[in-house]
């Protein structure tokens, strides 16, 4: 068995349907400007819609163009918002998928780092089996909203951006910016279970929650010892880590700023060894994306679009059913 | 043998007796202090054993993300820690032998053929191999590590290596169950003759070469009477 492996070999079975991660890349890279938002999402307009036919996520498509992820992303779940229910399964669905990939990349790290210190083994080793209780709890709270595996594409950006090659990267990539990055999912998470009474998915994901801030506990301790006295080393895995951490604010939904639709878990990070510095140079990277009032105008701008060209095409198609 | 004695408060017509106890009463320790491995037969065979451990569980973890049946991923995932932890005790026994406090992490190859063996049950990758990745863990390698953890309890000495005989147990009693979810899993996979066929051949290079290597502690050969 060789020593890493690419994104696109991650194995699946016939339940999952894998969508092509360049969304998610222009997703992670968009400035705040309403044109050039509008125009990459029309670039990939053709592949979201492949990507999402006969998954869940098609009359989400339907309803708001190839911008729909740009409506998801920016706005809280909320019960009473319409589509409620299919956009919390969404994100149901996306943190499931993360977290077979988070068992992935941790079980993973075993196979890759075979000479790594034996505690860093132990840690992942540990993880693994977390991961797969993660993703046993979150099949389990995805069948309890009346969701089911596969029901929307599985994007691999995850292990992607986050399994580097280097091991202190890779702690740096996923122990702290994705399970940092869960932190903050979580949190939100818990806090909609609590207004919506749900004691079942509040449990569960505190139980989660639990798990990643020791996660990112291992991730804080191995990135400082395999960058022990080497401050350059340490730069590097900081700015990977940066990069990472960029990627996954989607574009500022996930920040420190007043209209994040989810918040950096402040507390919970501090508690998983997060330092104030770090977590106000998060806040900082993370609010730099385009503002929710720019998202906003180039979802509307992309639904208009996506409409006119829906009437446009049953119009041509009625003429020449005439003819 | 004390003397029957009533409880204290009772009558006699009651008849209520207990035997009472002491240090006196315990049936003596027939074991007799003789094994046959010295402390540094027992070392060399914990580190041998953890080598199989640590390699059981970095293969396992490798195969995660190319195994495509969301079960066995998300089972693979217990397995793992619970070789890891395997591995962990194997070693923090390692100084309490006489091999250094650093030993903790020495795990040791019987011989190269067991290492060529490791190396071959963690050679599958594609995807569409997941009963060839199976088959070499929990139809061959696992049973073989149990019957040696087994015939090691019975064999080393019962008082004086005591602590060895209680780890082993306790990952015996863990190997048991992860064999018996590993067969349950092929079992299922292997629905069609030519699928069980797969299992069978794979199973068969896999257990030859086991023999072939000597086993875990190189010694298969010399104690295959005892293995049954």
């Amino acid at each position: 068995m060789k020593r890493f492996i690419h994104h696109e070999e991650l194995a699946r079975d016939s339940r999952f349907v894998r969508q092509d991660n360049a969304q998610s890349t222009v997703l992670a890279t968009l400035p705040d400007d309403v044109d050039t938002i509008v125009n990459a999402f029309e670039q990939f307009s053709d592949m979201i819609e492949g990507s999402v036919k006969g998954t869940a996520a098609e009359p989400l498509f339907e309803s708001y163009g190839p911008g729909f992820a740009l409506t998801i992303l920016n706005e809280p779940i909320d019960p009473d918002a319409p589509a409620g229910l299919t956009r919390l399964l969404l994100r149901m669905h996306g943190i499931f998928v993360g977290e077979v990939q988070a068992l992935e990349g941790a079980a993973r790290s075993l196979w890759d780092f075979p000479d790594a210190p034996w505690e860093f083994k132990m840690n992942m080793a540990r993880q693994a089996w977390d991961e797969g209780r993660h993703v046993q709890i979150f099949e389990k709270l995805l069948n309890h909203l009346g969701g089911e595996v596969g029901m929307f594409p599985e994007s691999t950006f995850l292990f992607e951006c986050a399994c580097s090659k280097d091991p202190a990267m890779r702690v740096a990539g996923v122990n702290r910016a994705l399970e940092g990055l869960a932190c903050d999912v979580f949190r939100d998470m818990i806090k909609y279970a609590i207004k919506t009474g749900d004691e079942r998915m509040q449990q569960a994901v505190d139980y989660v929650l639990a798990d990643e801030l020791t996660h990112v506990r291992f991730g804080s301790e191995w990135v400082r010892e395999f960058t022990k006295d080497d401050p350059e080393y340490l730069k590097r895995t900081q700015e990977y880590r940066r990069k990472v951490d960029k990627q996954f604010s989607f574009g500022g939904a996930r920040s420190a700023r007043e209209d994040a639709a989810i918040p950096i878990a402040w507390d919970d990070r501090l508690e998983a060894g997060f330092t104030e510095e770090e977590l106000e140079d998060l806040a900082e990277l993370s609010g730099s994306g385009p503002s929710k009032k720019t998202l906003v105008a180039a979802a509307n701008i992309l639904r208009e679009r996506h409409f006119a060209k829906r009437a446009a095409k049953a119009e041509a198609q009625g003429t020449e059913a005439q003819s | 043998m004390s003397e029957q004695r009533m409880y204290p408060g009772m009558s006699p017509e009651e008849k209520t007796t207990f035997a009472p106890y002491s240090a006196f009463d315990i049936p003596a320790d027939l074991r007799e202090l003789t094994g046959r491995y010295d402390v540094e037969a027992m070392a060399r065979r914990c580190r041998n054993f953890r080598y199989a451990e640590e390699w059981m569980m970095m293969m396992l973890g490798g195969w995660v993300a190319t195994i495509p049946e969301l079960p066995v991923k998300t089972g693979l995932g217990k397995i793992i820690w619970e070789c890891a932890q395997a591995a962990d005790v194997l070693g923090n026994r390692l100084p309490e032998l006489r091999c250094g406090v650093r030993a903790v992490a020495a795990s040791q190859s019987a011989n190269e053929g067991f290492a060529a063996l490791i190396q071959s049950i963690s050679e599958p990758e594609r995807p569409d191999l997941t009963i060839e990745k199976l088959t070499g863990p929990f139809d061959v390698l696992m049973p073989h590590l149990v019957d040696v953890y087994e015939l090691t309890m019975r064999e080393t000495d019962q008082i004086c290596d005591a602590p060895t005989i209680e780890l082993l147990e306790d990952i015996v009693r863990k190997h048991r169950r992860h064999i018996s979810w590993g067969q349950e899993v092929l079992d299922r996979l292997c629905d069609t003759d030519a699928l069980r066929e797969r299992r069978r051949v794979r199973a068969a290079q896999i257990s030859s070469e086991l023999v072939e290597s000597g086993g875990v502690t190189g010694t298969l050969a010399s104690e295959r009477g005892a293995l049954n």
